[in-house]
């Protein structure tokens, strides 16, 4: 199990697929751990992707820091992974906390990048999210990471995906669980008490970028989204449907398949961003259809918006 | 080796040599927290956060007690090796770099608490075929759930105002602790057929 080092923490990686080639980053989620992305490295890897996971600084394998985690640190750490994959062209992509980390970086790095794809993400902190955060932060207090998983996989996965583990929801916890120490989620999510918005930085991505976002994200809606797709200036968003924040777990065959052909279109000189909105298919291989002309897609309502 | 308790009877009981072993340590660790917050506690208090201090003096006594009665001990001729080696590691240690000599001392006393309330989490152990409804298994499971809130006394303070101007220092004497005591664990696990990522 290889690590790489950051001052005096160590950060666990892998890497999968050919060494030389394209190469896809992908960063975990909060309460996640990197063997959540197997089916990713598999699909990926298997068309000539080089795939590279990690835990950040407080999660899984790698270290924890006990008091302090700064998302500056979470970034230094991406960096230093990055540096591990030579000079081949590299896609990153993060969901949610990873997805704002991917942010982070493609704001300070973002030279190094040839495309980027934050899922489920957000760049600033709306009242609602403010509030579900800080409600979040007193669960895992009050609670333990148990009760904080009891909280986000209701809020995150569809009833299809849970309703055929609702008599094992332990078994599906228990991973987590057992990677995630209390402390340490605790100390990324304080790494948002001195939080400043991004949206302002966002103009200064160049890289071309696909948003994705579940079509009933509760915790981060479309609206957060739409700031990402209004500010980088080559970016468009892909709305994927039925899905809730944690599509990556509940449909990685049809994920994998938009970042693959992502990555593809971009190398190709194919890739248009015009910051349109797309409509992804139900299943992978499908076509990517236009968001309905004359629609509001900030809307759960078909009505008539000024544009897309 | 496994990372598991077991391999665990037919009632998914967790074997005696284990359950000792870890009540032992998990015995002498909280037990030299209590002492400690005993010496610090006055009879009349005087400050809010003193109340603080008094429950986290009652929730150590009570994790001692829950082991005591909740374990089946058995003889475990390295216990009296080990536990010198534990009670030496619980020594209050004052925080360097403090002036202060009193902060100093109440920091450490909170570093030594972090690390035994976040980085030790014998419910973490238990495998999934554990009996419920065994007291040492549900015995385990209150104190790691115990752990997680009363640990929260020491980040308020640890990261709180008073030792702001001081943060260099507590982040390293902290992460110390941990690797200190993150190794005794695993030390006193080993022993009984257990293998936890050691502190480097």
């Amino acid at each position: 199990m290889p690590f790489l080092s950051h001052g005096s923490y160590r950060i666990r990686y892998e890497l999968d697929g050919p060494a030389i080639g394209p190469a896809y980053v992908l960063v975990n989620g909060l309460t996640q751990y990197a063997e959540l992305w197997a089916a990713y490295r598999d699909a990926l890897v298997a068309k000539q992707f080089r795939v590279a996971t990690f835990d950040l600084l407080g999660q899984g394998t790698s270290d924890k820091p006990a008091l302090f985690i700064n998302q500056d640190d979470q970034v230094a750490a991406l960096d230093l992974l990055i540096g591990e994959l030579g000079d081949g062209p590299v896609f990153l992509s993060g969901i949610s906390f990873g997805g704002l980390i991917a942010l982070r970086y493609a704001i300070t790095h973002g030279k190094r990048l040839s495309g980027l794809v934050p899922m489920s993400c957000f760049a600033e902190l709306s009242p609602q999210l403010l509030l579900l955060g800080n409600a979040m932060r007193t669960g895992l207090i009050l609670g333990g990471t148990s009760y904080l998983q009891d909280l986000l996989l209701p809020m995150n996965l569809s009833d299809q995906w849970l309703k055929p583990l609702l008599d094992k929801l332990d078994s599906v916890k228990r991973q987590g669980w057992l990677v995630n120490d209390v402390y340490a989620l605790q100390n990324l999510m304080e790494s948002f008490l001195d939080f400043e918005p991004l949206t302002p930085q966002l103009a200064s991505i160049g890289v071309p970028t696909m948003i994705l976002n579940g079509e009933f994200d509760f915790l981060t809606p479309r609206a957060l989204h739409e700031t990402l797709r209004v500010h980088i200036p080559n970016s468009s968003l892909v709305i994927i449907p039925r899905a809730y924040h944690a599509f990556t777990l509940e449909k990685p065959a049809l994920t994998a398949d938009l970042l693959a052909r992502f990555a593809e279109d971009v190398l190709a000189g194919r890739w248009q961003g015009n910051k349109a909105v797309w409509i992804a298919p139900e299943e992978a291989g499908g076509a990517l259809a236009p968001f309905p002309a004359g629609y509001d897609h900030l809307r759960a309502i078909p009505t008539q918006g000024m544009n897309p | 080796m496994s990372e598991f308790f077991g391999p665990l009877d037919s009632e998914g009981r967790v074997p005696p040599r284990q359950q000792t072993r870890v009540a032992a340590f998990l015995i002498s660790a909280h037990c030299a927290l209590a002492r400690q917050f005993a010496f610090t506690l006055p009879m009349k208090l005087d400050s809010a956060w003193q109340t603080e201090l008094n429950a986290q003096l009652h929730r150590e006594s009570e994790i001692i007690s829950l082991l005591l009665r909740a374990t089946s001990w058995v003889p475990d001729l390295t216990l009296g090796y080990m536990a010198a080696s534990w009670e030496t590691a619980w020594f209050p240690a004052p925080m360097e770099g403090i002036p202060d000599r009193s902060l100093a001392v109440t920091a450490g006393l909170a570093t030594l608490a972090h690390a035994v309330h976040a980085g030790i989490r014998p419910a973490a152990l238990l495998p999934l075929e554990a009996n419920a409804d065994d007291p040492f298994v549900m015995a385990l499971r209150r104190i790691e759930f115990e752990s997680g809130r009363l640990l929260q006394a020491q980040i308020l303070f640890l990261k709180g105002p008073e030792l702001a101007p001081f943060r260099n220092a507590v982040s390293a004497a902290l992460e110390r602790r941990h690797a200190e005591i993150g190794k005794l664990w695993a030390e006193a696990l080993e022993g009984v057929g257990i293998t936890i990522p050691r502190a480097e």
